[in-house]
């Protein structure tokens, strides 16, 4: 060591430490997870088990009693079925949207850059705002949706989409997909980008057309990256409670109540904290088993 | 750079206006008419308080439906702050956030001295100060306090006042007179009988629906009770136990559907608190329940629909004529409160102003202890506010023997609170009105919600029976 400064070699500092600057540079994005994910999610499983309500915030344990008290009440087991519906339907039209968009954002046209930004700008804007938006555009009185219907002939009457269970249900499911298009379009179009071009050029003087490319070539390479958008649209619309909360408030006749808005309702609103964080729990599982299997199925993609 | 400074100031101007006009089209309720003159608002009154007050008050409330009383309210606050020795900062907020910002403060013992809302907040028992002190001495001054506003701050369990409550708005009828005088009663319907075929025939003859809401909202809970209470049945007993399982609920519930399908719309399951004002004003309702808010916006921004807006008292059943008082004051002194006495000499000084808050309201807020403000007969005979015609609003004179706290009759108690909030009423009338279930099923399904809920409470010994 001593020879070493002697020939002029500077001293290893911490910078020059990997291990120190690995852990340094993911330090704030640890301590991040830890106070706004970690530290509410283990106050939540310990409000499952408490008796906390809003207005008595002393902790006494009760047991499994909420859990009890929560499978027992119908209108939990009907959000965790619209829950799995409103997931499953935006998943699949958000991938679909999200991937047609992607080919037409990677494509060379005139004015592609307004085109980009105008497809980001419902990702951009914030979802209480942007959902405020659709509660107008939807309302049973001064609906322009309706309107615009009505000048083209197709309608008489107003549709009045949030009073019915099934347009209350498309239109919440709807408005989700319109707002998270536009992060699985960014994330398919990175993935389309990285496909090689010789691959779709080979594939061209071999005479095959748009959907044979499409179908037997950048889907399949894309597929992984594919699966990421869905996985990522499946976790922020299994935990969504916006649209639903600010379009439906639940209803009609809780139609549209999902698990995050039920748990809303009867923990803040309705006052019971321990029931509200059990019933916000059930979230977790069904989450972490989604995640799961999307991550283990991207996983064998990338293996193939 | 000149383009992209115009470019930048028509993004600015134009996301100022679409902001402005969001906030304005976000306000459930507005302000419409001025006062006919200044003089004929009521002079505030001062009265030392029984002890030497310091330091700051916060208080936290609502943004009124009438923008005129924050206004004053600021002002009258400030004031009151000066003569004391008291620096009172005053923060009114969107009255569907105040139950969150509530709980957040109450969770992290800290925040105002003083907390408003306007509808049941009796969960929070367990965290505010008893204002047993503040009643009794409200009592002394100004006698007898109206039993809707005792029912709604007294917990006969814990023998507590959770909340302090001076104020309150009723619930009328609002009907369209042109439109009522089509199906040959002018005045309106006086039951719920002749609402439903006066209704149903306005509806078959020009197409405009009844507007009673079925949907997860305030507005909807109202109507809810208002219909029960008239059919003879209610959620609890006087004892707090629940009772809505009986022939009369079915009965209402019965009416409900029938309402529905022969004389309303889809559109009553899609509202929002705001909706049926809108509905109103717009022609596209003949008959809502709410207070005299959507009239008074009515009275400013398009005054032929206000003249044709008329109102009757709470519509009779079988049973009574009762509706569910619109808000209820209810202000709370978290025990975490940094200034608790000044907090309990506002409210007394804020009482005792009673006759400015109810004119600075339009005549929205009415008094708890009715002794304070003599001159309410004479406003509502002769609307200080311009109503055509001037005693329009008479029929309020005697709204508190037709109008009945949330949980009648029994207390406003935290469960009360919590199948108010959780909606369990109005999807009750809706399931069976949409042919989910049937009437007695639907019935059936509230009373197993609300037995889970009252034994939750009852386990925490805030709820009787």
């Amino acid at each position: 060591m001593t020879a070493r400064r002697r020939e002029g070699v500077p001293r290893a500092g911490l910078a020059d430490r990997e291990g120190f600057l690995a852990w340094a540079m993911l330090l704030p994005s640890v301590v991040y997870i830890v106070a706004l994910v970690g530290v509410p999610f283990l106050l939540a499983v310990a409000f499952a088990f408490s008796d906390v309500t809003t207005g008595d915030p002393s902790y006494d344990f009760v047991g499994l009693r909420n859990f009890t008290a929560v499978f027992d009440d119908g209108v939990f087991w009907r959000s965790l079925g619209n829950t799995l519906l409103f997931t499953t339907s935006a998943m699949v039209l958000i991938v679909v949207f999200g991937k047609i968009l992607a080919n037409i954002l990677v494509a060379d046209f005139r004015g592609k850059w307004l085109v980009r930004f105008l497809v980001l700008l419902p990702w951009t804007t914030p979802v209480a705002l942007s959902t405020i938006s659709w509660l107008w555009f939807l309302d049973s009185i001064y609906s322009p949706v309706d309107w615009v219907l009505r000048r083209l002939g197709l309608i008489e009457g107003n549709v009045v989409w949030l009073g019915d269970p099934g347009t209350a249900m498309l239109s919440v499911v709807l408005v989700q997909t319109w707002r998270l298009t536009p992060l699985a379009a960014v994330i398919v179009m990175a993935g389309l980008v990285a496909i090689p071009r010789d691959l779709d050029e080979a594939a061209r003087i071999d005479g095959a057309g748009f959907w044979r490319r499409m179908l037997e070539v950048t889907i399949p390479l894309t597929l992984p990256v594919i699966a990421v958008a869905a996985l990522f649209g499946a976790i922020m619309t299994f935990t969504d409670m916006t649209v639903s909360y600010v379009l439906t408030r639940g209803g009609p006749t809780h139609a549209t109540d999902v698990l995050a808005s039920w748990a809303y309702f009867r923990g803040i609103e309705g006052g019971d904290v321990g029931q509200g964080a059990a019933i916000a729990l059930f979230l977790f599982p069904i989450l972490l088993a989604g995640a799961i299997a999307i991550l283990r199925a991207v996983r064998r993609l990338e293996a193939q | 750079m000149t383009d992209r400074l115009s470019r930048r100031g028509f993004l600015a101007s134009t996301a100022v206006a679409l902001g402005t006009a969001g906030l304005a089209g976000c306000a459930s309720e507005t302000s419409g008419p001025q006062a006919r003159g200044q003089g004929d608002a009521p002079k505030e009154v001062f009265t030392a308080p029984s002890r030497k007050l310091s330091g700051s008050l916060t208080i936290l409330m609502w943004s009124h439906f009438v923008p005129r009383h924050d206004k004053w309210f600021d002002r009258f606050a400030a004031d009151w702050g000066k003569r004391v020795g008291v620096n009172v900062r005053v923060d009114h907020i969107n009255t569907v956030d105040v139950p969150r910002r509530a709980a957040s403060e109450i969770q992290a013992r800290q925040g105002h001295d003083l907390i408003q809302h306007i509808a049941p907040f009796s969960q929070y028992e367990p965290a505010v100060l008893d204002m047993n002190d503040v009643v009794q001495e409200a009592s002394r001054r100004w006698g007898q306090q109206i039993e809707l506003c005792r029912r709604s701050s007294y917990n006969p369990n814990t023998r507590r006042f959770y909340c302090f409550c001076p104020g309150w708005s009723p619930d009328p009828g609002n009907y369209r007179r042109s439109m009522w005088q089509q199906a040959g009663l002018p005045n309106g319907p006086s039951s719920w009988e002749e609402l439903l075929t006066g209704a149903a025939e306005i509806k078959r003859r020009t197409g405009v629906p009844c507007g009673i809401g079925l949907s997860p909202e305030t507005d909807s809970n109202m109507a809810a009770r208002a219909l029960l209470w008239s059919f003879g049945a209610s959620e609890q007993d006087a004892a707090e136990k629940v009772v809505i399982n009986s022939p009369e609920a079915v009965a209402a519930v019965e009416y409900m559907t029938r309402l529905w399908k022969q004389a309303e719309t889809s559109e009553v399951f899609s509202w929002v608190p705001a909706s049926n004002n809108q509905a109103l004003i717009a022609g596209k309702s003949s008959y809502i329940l709410n207070s005299i808010s959507a009239w008074r916006t009515a009275m400013g921004t398009n005054p032929k629909i206000g003249d044709d807006v008329f109102f009757v008292p709470a519509l009779r059943g079988p049973k009574a004529a009762l509706a569910a008082q619109h808000v209820i004051q209810q202000w709370i002194v978290p025990k975490h409160a940094a200034n608790p006495d000044a907090a309990k000499e506002f409210l007394l000084h804020y009482t005792a102003n009673f006759p400015s808050v109810t004119y600075q309201s339009e005549l929205y807020d009415l008094p708890g202890w009715p002794s304070l403000v003599p001159q309410l007969n004479g406003w509502l005979d002769n609307d200080p506010f311009g109503a055509k015609p001037p005693n329009k609003l008479s029929l309020l004179k005697n709204a508190a023997s037709w109008s009945a706290n949330i949980g009648y009759p029994g207390p406003s108690n935290p469960a009360i609170g919590e199948i108010f909030s959780t909606n369990v009423l109005p999807t009750m009338f809706g399931r069976a009105a949409r042919g989910q279930v049937s009437a007695r099923q639907a019935v059936a399904d509230a009373e197993r919600q609300m037995n889970a809920i009252f034994k939750n409470w009852r386990d925490r010994k805030l709820v009787g029976g």
